[in-house]
């Protein structure tokens, strides 16, 4: 596999990810870390280079709209949001994802690995 | 406790145009810093262990001054750009409104150069400008761009008139009448226009309400 495939993966399982935590409620950035770290079992782990370029991304792709507001510690925090055009997004995603792992399977057994 | 806006700016060599984001990674690493405190990591550990988080950070920085470069243009374009057209837009249509319905300019000296004001049209120049100030006041923009919108049709005017002198002098050759006709259109378009637009800039020189986050340094 190369590099470039590799990073394209990573990237939309990583799309994935945020726009279905931000479809359940608005999160700052360490909570979507955080949220993804504990909800996958470690096994999809986001650092701060790796989670804000794509938020920044989604961001700009007018998938997600951020407002700064404070949290339970009455700290200031930038909380994105999923837009309706974020939201539109979450189920072909999904469905690609579920294509895609199909095909896996098919191919190489994953899911009896 | 670091300062974790230093240590974010130090490490992506960051700079104050890229505040908020400098603001929200620093959040970021101080929730991280005090998530390892509390699993019992000395200070210096879960310092160490916090900048694990910068690994890789050239996406990111490439990122964030993408960002902050799109924001400036799409401020730029909010606070100068569109404002300033539709004054122009709003000056070319007034004057056209007034010549079809039949104002002539009034006539204010004649000599060997005759001084036209076309005072129905300097009469709806403060409309024109307060528009635009308006507007630039709108999208935030600071005093001075707020005038140099409202003043730009005249503006315009000058740079147009600017290219015409010396091209005009270079086909027709030098001659000291034409500077003086010069100075007198450059009065009657430019000084007395950009007068009656600034008159519409007056409602509008109240500081902004918000502070601007964006520096365009």
């Amino acid at each position: 596999m190369t590099k470039r495939i590799r990073s394209q993966i990573a990237r939309g399982s990583g799309e994935l990810a945020i726009l279905s935590l931000l479809a359940e409620r608005p999160l700052y950035g360490f909570e979507i870390a955080k949220q993804i770290g504990e909800r996958t079992g470690g096994a999809l782990k986001f650092t701060l280079a790796s989670l804000y370029p794509l938020l920044y991304d989604m961001e700009k792709r007018g998938w997600l709209e951020a407002h700064w507001q404070a949290n339970d510690a009455g700290r200031d925090r930038r909380y994105y949001k999923l837009t309706i055009a974020g939201r539109r997004q979450l189920a072909p995603l999904r469905q690609e994802w579920r294509s895609f792992f199909h095909a896996l399977d098919a191919l190489a057994g994953v899911s009896h690995a | 406790m670091p300062d974790w806006k230093r240590v974010v700016s130090t490490h992506l060599g960051l700079k104050t145009i890229h505040e908020e984001e400098v603001r929200e990674l620093a959040a970021h690493l101080e929730e991280n810093y005090e998530e390892h405190c509390s699993r019992g990591l000395t200070e210096a550990t879960a310092f160490a262990e916090t900048l694990q988080e910068f690994e890789d950070c050239d996406v990111l920085v490439k990122a964030i001054r993408e960002k902050s470069r799109e924001e400036v243009m799409n401020y730029r374009t909010r606070s100068l750009w569109i404002p300033a057209m539709i004054t122009l837009l709003g000056a070319s249509l007034s004057l056209m409104i007034l010549q079809k319905t039949g104002f002539r300019p009034n006539l204010i000296w004649k000599g060997p150069i005759a001084v036209l004001f076309y005072v129905p049209w300097l009469a709806s120049l403060p409309l024109v400008g307060a528009a635009g100030a308006y507007l630039a006041q709108r999208a935030h923009a600071p005093i001075s761009r707020r005038m140099l919108v409202a003043t730009s049709p005249a503006l315009l005017l000058l740079i147009i008139m600017s290219i015409i002198l010396p091209l005009d002098m270079i086909v027709d050759g030098f001659w000291w009448f034409r500077l003086v006709y010069f100075t007198v259109a450059v009065v009657n378009w430019v000084v007395v226009p950009g007068l009656a637009l600034l008159l519409g800039v007056a409602p509008f020189l109240r500081r902004a309400s918000q502070p601007i986050i964006l520096n365009e340094a």
